[in-house]
């Protein structure tokens, strides 16, 4: 089940809100639990099994590592933690990537496999993860309760396409979590803000780079729609996402970990992932970065740290080589910063940005590619290879079309509303306040209604993350 | 006001609104057709474990409650509106509006969909009229979007390759050239096809070329009933509705129009209104979606006979031709298969035209 459905939103969601809320205290971890189950297998019914033995297994394996700690059983039954994900994530995702590799490398043909990815495996299989290797470290004591545990890793808000949630960050909201309007108001305008921006933005978006790829008549101005449409898109895409399971897990008591924080004003690639997706830049930092020895050691080392995080940021987002260059391309820039390029960047406001934006720019057309033939030939075309016009009528149209939007988007990926709105909050005499008090619960209101009206006209609209 | 009662005003007004909408989702009663789109709406899916486990029933329940949404209309017309003059896109679902006239962008011109027309008309003719006295002409009908695109900007096909490209394919007939004799204010605004009060001029263009005399005199009947077509439904915003206006004479009046639709000859009105108020009031003309229809014309003062290989566009024509005709038959091979039409028509001594919109050229793949 996804967020922006009906079914989801006038069916789920209200039936669990009034469940959950009408139970006893002990009783809300369970409704969440199964809830989320069955909000899990309705979308992949077979897999809710693997998700509960994902469940027991970490469950177990903490207790182990716990009931064993300071000795070296503790230290086996983490790397067993750490196996399993990985021969999981490994049978799951990667199984037919490393097959196809193999046959181009022997000119073997050994037979893909062809399995399905389990939605959000990539997502929850890292929570289990960071749990057993705290519970190892000492920083937080193993659960007790598989109930509590399970509602952890299953909890529907960000099951499928995170944040990724780590247990310590919400250890002690599992058990003891408070619930008043302030949180929940906030919740609400964050679930149904995040709603807009992937109903009203993204999906638009999407559908100007789905009329790009089926285009015949393609010109390099286009190739540049496409490429900051889906720069656009995909921040829309992934961070009303996330604003939406922000916002549930603050109806339901939680605060969780924010994931990002206007990346496209960076200005530098450094700035920009600690900014873009912050819940994967952390763990990845916390737990593979670190225990490598981070930039404790030699230069020579410590580019090869960068190098391994990046290489495995891209992995993860995707089995295809497109993802692992994305990634490279990201260690790359990141170690010119560190030797040589940060002090030029500090010179321009306005040329580190411009800097910023194509790298990512360019890095999404790589990331979107179904190929990495697609991604060198769409670069290309950006800069007039391929024999194609310079403009296209085509082009002239969805530009006139999609340009209030795109204008939309722009504005919306910065910092700007919320600066605004602050001001008009600012007002004197407290004018502004009265005036957001009344309009923010009727803007919220209204965008629930246009959300529902684009969705009862569309069909079925996946996230991009649920790849991942 | 303070921070906690905004709070509250905002928690349960939004429960309020998720409450009611949920109940009437939940308990509404089900609709089993949409006059608007024209089409069945999606029943509640089959609940077994099969269907559960291989998932089926989540897919299904998926556009049922999409289908079955309370106030869909209303809610699909705020999107049409929102899509428009909120986000200034310039179409929805490939529908646009200009000076009140909603047309569908018809895009690209697709030449294997022309090319695959073209075989079809050649085997029509090799099959049937190569060996026969017939007189052979084509025409075509632009769409609606030939029109508005001039002045929207709004894409289009290219209809100089599309009509080059048919008149190459059919070059064992004589061309007529319709785009010039239209404008868009010939067509109704809120459906695909032409008025047949305006077409007059179609028709004398066609006689012309086909050595036939019309008749030139007609009463204008208006119905009263409002017209929405089907760009109404699709669009889902509160345009005004068209009327239909029909033509007729004495002529007219005393042809003998025989449908053949159910396997036997049924003689039929030349203008059923009682179809004014059905679903779709279009097809008062001549019977509509027919494969074959006949209109035989007593009053004719000649015995010259045409046959028309057309779409819908030529229901609300046909009887403007059947005056200058002994006989007119109208085959639709959207819903016959042309290798039975020997069965049904003798190909001897008529004229013969080949008459399609733009539309149905462009997506051939429906000519049986």
């Amino acid at each position: 089940m996804i967020f922006s459905s009906i079914p989801f939103l006038y069916y789920f969601l209200p039936a669990v809100l009034l469940l959950y809320f009408c139970v006893p205290k002990r009783l809300k971890n369970l409704v969440l639990l199964l809830s989320s189950l069955f909000f899990y297998g309705w979308g992949e019914p077979k897999y809710v099994v693997i998700m509960s033995i994902s469940i027991v297994v970490g469950f177990v394996l903490g207790h182990l590592i716990e009931v064993f700690r300071g000795k070296g059983l503790s230290k086996v039954f983490l790397i067993l933690s750490v196996v399993a994900a990985v021969c999981m994530l490994g049978y799951f995702k990667y199984m037919d990537f490393f097959i196809t590799n193999i046959n181009a490398v022997t000119g073997l043909s050994l037979p893909l496999l062809k399995i399905a990815l389990p939605i959000g495996i990539s997502f929850y299989l890292f929570q289990i993860l960071s749990y057993t290797v705290d519970v190892y470290r000492g920083t937080v004591p193993a659960q007790r309760n598989i109930i509590h545990f399970g509602a952890y890793v299953a909890c529907f808000p960000q099951l499928i396409a995170g944040p990724i949630v780590r247990y310590s960050d919400i250890a002690l909201q599992l058990e003891n979590r408070n619930h008043t309007f302030e949180k929940t108001a906030y919740g609400i305008r964050r679930f149904i803000m995040g709603l807009s921006k992937k109903v009203l933005l993204a999906n638009a978006l999407g559908e100007l780079c789905d009329i790009f790829r089926a285009s015949d008549d393609k010109s390099v101005l286009f190739y540049w729609l496409y490429a900051i449409s889906f720069t656009l898109h995909i921040y829309f895409d992934f961070s009303g996402y996330s604003d939406m399971a922000i916002g549930l897990g603050k109806i339901f008591g939680f605060d969780f970990i924010e994931n990002f924080n206007h990346p496209y004003v960076s200005k530098s690639i450094t700035e920009f992932w600690r900014r873009w997706h912050i819940s994967l830049g952390s763990w990845f930092r916390d737990y593979v970065y670190i225990p490598l020895g981070g930039n404790r050691v030699s230069k020579g080392r410590w580019f090869l740290n960068i190098l391994t995080v990046w290489m495995l940021t891209g992995f993860w987002h995707g089995a295809s080589w497109n993802f692992i260059v994305w990634g490279l391309l990201y260690a790359a820039f990141l170690v010119f910063e560190k030797l040589f390029l940060s002090k030029y960047l500090k010179t321009s406001k306005v040329w580190c940005h411009i800097y910023v934006m194509l790298i990512v720019c360019f890095g999404f057309v790589i990331f979107n590619a179904t190929d990495l033939g697609e991604a060198l030939q769409y670069l290309g075309a950006m800069f007039g290879a391929g024999s194609i016009p310079f403009v296209s009528t085509e082009f002239t149209y969805y530009l006139g079309s999609f340009g209030f939007i795109l204008l939309l988007s722009i504005v919306g990926s910065t910092p700007l509303p919320k600066i605004i709105i602050n001001k008009l909050s600012g007002i004197k005499d407290g004018m502004g306040e009265r005036i957001l008090y009344v309009a923010e619960p009727l803007v919220t209101v209204i965008l629930l209604f246009i959300v529902t009206a684009y969705l009862v006209d569309g069909s079925f609209n996946p996230f991009l993350y649920f790849r991942f | 006001m303070n921070q906690t009662i905004k709070n509250k005003i905002m928690v349960f007004g939004i429960a309020a609104t998720l409450g009611i909408i949920s109940l009437f989702c939940w308990f509404k009663p089900h609709t089993d057709y949409s006059d608007s789109e024209r089409r069945v709406l999606a029943k509640f899916p089959a609940l077994t474990m099969d269907t559960v486990a291989n998932g089926k029933f989540m897919k299904e329940f998926e556009t049922y409650t999409l289908d079955q949404f309370p106030l869909r209309d209303t809610f699909r017309g705020l999107k049409s509106f929102s899509s428009l003059y909120l986000m200034r896109q310039s179409d929805v679902n490939d529908l646009t509006i200009t000076n009140g006239y909603v047309a569908k962008t018809e895009y690209p011109a697709n030449e294997a969909m022309l090319e695959n027309a073209g075989k079809k008309f050649r085997y029509l003719y090799d099959t049937y009229m190569k060996d026969s006295n017939v007189n052979l002409y084509f025409s075509i009908v632009p769409d609606k979007n030939y029109y508005t695109s001039i002045k929207s900007d709004s894409l289009s096909m290219d209809y100089e390759m599309l009509v080059d490209t048919m008149k190459k394919q059919t070059d064992y007939m004589k061309y007529i050239d319709l785009f010039q004799v239209l404008s868009i204010r010939d067509y109704y605004r809120t459906d695909t096809h032409w008025k047949q009060e305006n077409i007059l001029p179609v028709a004398i263009v066609l006689a012309d070329v086909m050595g036939a005399t019309l008749s030139m005199n007609y009463e204008k009947i208006q119905l009263e009933e409002p017209f929405y077509g089907v760009y109404y439904g699709q669009l889902a915003l509160p345009l005004s509705p068209d009327t239909i206006t029909y033509m007729t004479n004495e002529t007219l009046e005393s042809c003998v129009v025989t449908d053949y639709n159910s396997g036997k000859p049924v003689t039929i009105p030349m203008y059923d209104l009682s179809k004014a108020t059905a679903k779709d009031p279009y097809e008062l003309f001549v019977g509509g979606n027919t494969p074959l229809v006949t209109i035989e014309n007593p009053l004719a003062t000649t015995d010259k006979e045409l046959v028309i290989f057309r779409d819908s566009f030529t229901s609300s024509l046909a009887p403007l031709l059947a005056t200058g005709y002994s006989k007119v038959t109208l085959v639709d091979i959207r819903y016959i298969n042309s290798g039975m039409l020997g069965n049904f028509i003798e190909f001897d001594n008529q004229d013969v035209l080949f008459l399609y919109s733009t539309l149905v050229l462009n997506s051939s793949t429906i000519l049986k």
